[in-house]
């Protein structure tokens, strides 16, 4: 063992050779990861509820243009990227970091390192996070999209960041299981990918920006990235731990999830420029981009395959699962998604869905289709363990699942079929630009009914959590349900 | 603009660079030879293959 590794070492408790120790252990690792998980996933949850009531908004607008017109910090400019922010480094990226402290300490079978360095980070980011909100609404956007927070809350989002990071690598050097599991490639990777995609975008565009048609370029690159470097790893690397724990069954086949990885690797972070089709961009770097997009055929297709032949003979248990509904239906988005993104990256499909409503559609399959609803299913077999106790009301599971998922395909199919025939439209000399625009009215209007679906699945889901925490922390405490874990568990941790 | 191209050119090859370098790691350790083993590192006594968990939409009424 190397000097480092015993430094480390003297941080975490005993030898945990024999079974009833590595039990112990792993009701040891749940209760150890409660509040600093807790701090970033109840976090991400109101970030969530801010964001949905700002979308809201923002699509309401869309058809109702005088809507809550006489206040210049809710005009559109203002509530779109102040729903993107908050949704994006609020919700999913506190709730994915969230969950990638859980199963880091899971996979590495070790306790949770210095919760206070965690609970710290989560601190701050929030802080940097209000700022940043704030500083939208009253109009100091950067206007560069993804990137909207202002400049000087950046530095507290960043430092934040670093302790997340820093805790990883502790975390990973002190792991006692000593081979990684794909989950972990995942995790790992997404974690040392941000900060670099993060500064880089942050130097090149705001700190030292640099000019005309590459600024476009590196907005993009990180954008696109954020997805597919961010949120994707940390997704996939929830399905691959959650399909299988759930259902009690090894993946298919694990040779075919470490050639998604490393392909993944390999080709996503190229496919950024594929946004500017048509723009002023030197022709071979789109077309570099285009390649790199089709390349993406081949994790894409190794997860799917992975995914559903793990799955195969299993699907009665989506009865009775909720992780299990919401990965699997995350993890069909992903590839749904994914097929979707290649074909738009195609230069004679973009010629028609580029500026529609499509691509809006894509977007929210890709990060809420896929990401938020394996963030919610790992939220429900996670939550339980840390706080030893079971959810209080399978109805408000239920109400949850149908509203998100009703919500998800009422905003994604109608918009994917209006962006079409708004671009086939937008295309023909003939159209008047005033009827292309007439012609969305229906499509945005079923998008505010889908939004207050996808809300009302939201406040469902906080709402059962509120009451599970009422049982933990209130006065009138529940006992430990053993259908969470087996009986000698229940007695360690009883203990 | 050349320090630019430099930049950008230099920032996306960092990735698949570094990724090259991890999966070189990776094989070395032998992380690519254990299939078996590492597909089933989720699993331990408690949640052994084979148990299902999370079970829980087909409880009758939610716990008291």
């Amino acid at each position: 063992m190397s000097a480092s590794s015993q430094t480390f070492s003297a941080l975490l408790p005993g030898d945990v050779s024999d079974d009833s120790s590595k039990r112990a252990l792993l009701a040891e690792i749940d209760a150890s990861c409660r509040v600093p998980v807790l701090f970033f996933v109840i976090s991400g949850l109101l970030w969530l509820l801010a964001g949905t009531a700002l979308a809201l908004v923002a699509s309401i607008k869309l058809h109702s243009p005088g809507f809550l017109a006489s206040w210049e910090f809710l005009t559109f400019g203002r509530v779109r990227p102040a729903h993107l922010n908050t949704v994006i480094y609020g919700f999913a990226s506190q709730t994915g970091i969230g969950v990638t402290l859980w199963l880091m300490c899971r996979l590495c079978r070790v306790p949770f390192v210095a919760p206070g360095l965690a609970t710290v980070a989560a601190i701050f980011w929030n802080i940097g996070l209000t700022v940043g909100v704030v500083g939208i609404l009253i109009g100091d956007s950067t206007s560069i999209e993804w990137l909207e927070l202002p400049r000087y809350c950046t530095p507290i989002l960043f430092f934040s960041y670093a302790l997340v990071a820093v805790w990883a690598i502790i975390t990973f050097r002190l792991r006692r299981e000593q081979h990684l599991y794909v989950s972990q490639w995942y995790l790992l990777a997404a974690i040392l990918w941000f900060p670099w995609l993060y500064a880089t975008a942050q130097i090149m565009l705001l700190i030292e920006p640099v000019r005309g048609v590459v600024q476009a370029a590196v907005n993009w690159w990180f954008a696109h990235n954020v997805l597919g470097l961010w949120f994707t790893p940390i997704g996939l690397a929830s399905i691959y731990y959650f399909i299988p724990k759930v259902i009690g069954r090894p993946i298919h086949s694990y040779y075919l999830s470490v050639l998604g990885f490393w392909s993944l690797a390999l080709f996503y972070n190229w496919n950024g420029l594929h946004h500017l089709i048509g723009g002023p961009m030197p022709a071979w770097m789109i077309t570099v981009s285009i390649v790199a997009s089709v390349m993406m055929l081949i994790p894409v297709t190794t997860v799917a395959i992975n995914h559903h032949m793990t799955m195969w003979g299993h699907f009665g248990k989506l009865k009775h699962s909720p992780t299990l509904r919401f990965v699997v239906v995350g993890a069909l988005c992903y590839t749904a998604t994914s097929l979707q993104g290649i074909a738009n990256s195609l230069r004679s499909y973009s010629e028609v869905v580029h500026f529609t409503h499509h691509t809006i559609a894509h977007a929210h399959l890709g990060l809420y289709g896929f990401f938020a609803m394996v963030m919610f299913g790992s939220l429900y077999y996670i939550i339980p363990r840390i706080t030893q106790r079971e959810w209080p009301s399978l109805g408000l599971i239920s109400l949850h699942f149908w509203a998100c998922f009703l919500g998800l395909a009422l905003y994604v199919v109608p918009l994917s079929l209006g962006g079409i025939l708004q671009g086939l439209a937008m295309n023909d000399a003939s159209v008047p630009f005033l009827k292309v625009v007439e012609g969305t009215l229906p499509w945005l209007k079923l998008r505010t009914f889908a939004g207050l679906l996808l809300g009302l699945g939201h406040v469902a889901f906080v709402g059962n959590l509120v009451w599970l925490l009422a049982r933990v922390f209130g006065p009138y405490r529940k006992p430990v349900v053993a259908i969470l874990m087996g009986a000698e568990t229940a007695a360690v941790v009883g203990k | 603009m050349n320090v630019l191209a430099i930049l950008m050119i230099g920032g996306v090859l960092a990735v698949p660079g570094v990724a090259l370098v991890a999966l070189r790691w990776a094989s070395h350790r032998g992380e690519l030879n254990l299939p078996e083993r590492a597909a089933l590192l989720p699993f331990d006594e408690e949640e052994p293959v084979g148990r299902a968990t999370d079970q829980i939409l087909n409880r009758q009424s939610a716990e008291s």
